[in-house]
């Protein structure tokens, strides 16, 4: 098992209802799997999941790569800084 | 804040000279090294200060873009806003305004100092809550392109986000662009 922290931000946050998650996952899950994973614990995440960005220590995501263990990993809606 | 410096590409040679015979000392490095700020910050945005740490003996214009907080919206889907509260993933958005300013760089050589800055936290109407400056020797130099490719792409890939608070309640405003793999 790899231990990660989740970070929400936003609209994800909201509906998370927290800022951040410890969690330990199965070594060699994929973001895909890790978004499916939060849906189906966290009722409120599952529509957001869709079109939820995804980072990896602090970069861009996708949903095939794999997530490291110790990662830091955050979840967020498209930007609207400016 | 933070300032980083990369190497100026060309120097006179009494300059080079100098750096090599004697001690590098804070001045001499300021003198050698381009000055790129990015920050995000709660602080008010210091358009006097930034511009003065971004301009150089060579320099001859800036190009500065700086956005506000609409209270009054007649674009589009008509609105008043009350305020906007911002919120940032800080040091993920630091490093992706780097990444910014890595780019201007890349397209626009000439450019010589650089500072963009987002505002955070809770901001009324008429409020600056980002800034975009770019220098260079010259204003026929692509120094308003760079300036305005720092701010379309800082809306992009810089994970920041706003609230919008007006008369009929709050709602997260959300962009639509996707990042790249790479960006």
């Amino acid at each position: 098992m790899n231990h990660i922290k989740l970070l929400f931000f936003a609209t994800i946050r909201d509906r998370a209802g927290v800022k951040s998650m410890d969690l330990e996952i199965p070594t060699d899950m994929t973001i895909l799997q890790l978004k499916e994973k939060l849906g189906t614990d966290h009722p409120n995440l599952k529509e957001s999941m869709k079109s939820v960005l995804v980072t990896i220590n602090r970069e861009y995501a996708f949903d095939e790569a794999v997530v490291p263990s110790n990662a830091e990993i955050a979840l967020f809606p498209p930007v609207s800084g400016g | 804040m933070k300032q980083s410096c990369r190497p100026m590409p060309k120097l006179p040679s009494s300059h080079q000279s100098a750096a090599v015979r004697l001690p590098i000392t804070e001045h001499q490095l300021s003198m050698t090294q381009l000055p790129t700020i990015y920050s995000i910050t709660e602080s008010e945005i210091d358009l006097n200060d930034l511009l003065a740490r971004i301009t150089l003996t060579s320099t001859g214009a800036a190009a500065i873009f700086t956005g506000m907080v609409r209270g009054v919206t007649a674009r589009g889907d008509a609105h008043e806003t009350e305020y906007l509260e911002y919120e940032s993933y800080v040091p993920m958005a630091e490093a992706k305004m780097k990444q910014v300013a890595d780019e201007i760089r890349e397209k626009w050589p000439v450019v010589e100092g650089i500072a963009i800055v987002q505002r955070i936290g809770k901001l009324y109407p008429k409020t600056p809550t980002v800034l975009i400056a770019c220098t260079a020797a010259h204003r026929d130099t692509g120094v308003f392109d760079a300036a305005r490719y720092g701010i379309d792409r800082l809306k992009e890939i810089v994970p920041v986000w706003k609230k919008e608070v007006g008369p009929d309640g709050q709602e997260w405003v959300e962009g639509d662009y996707i990042p790249k793999p790479g960006e």
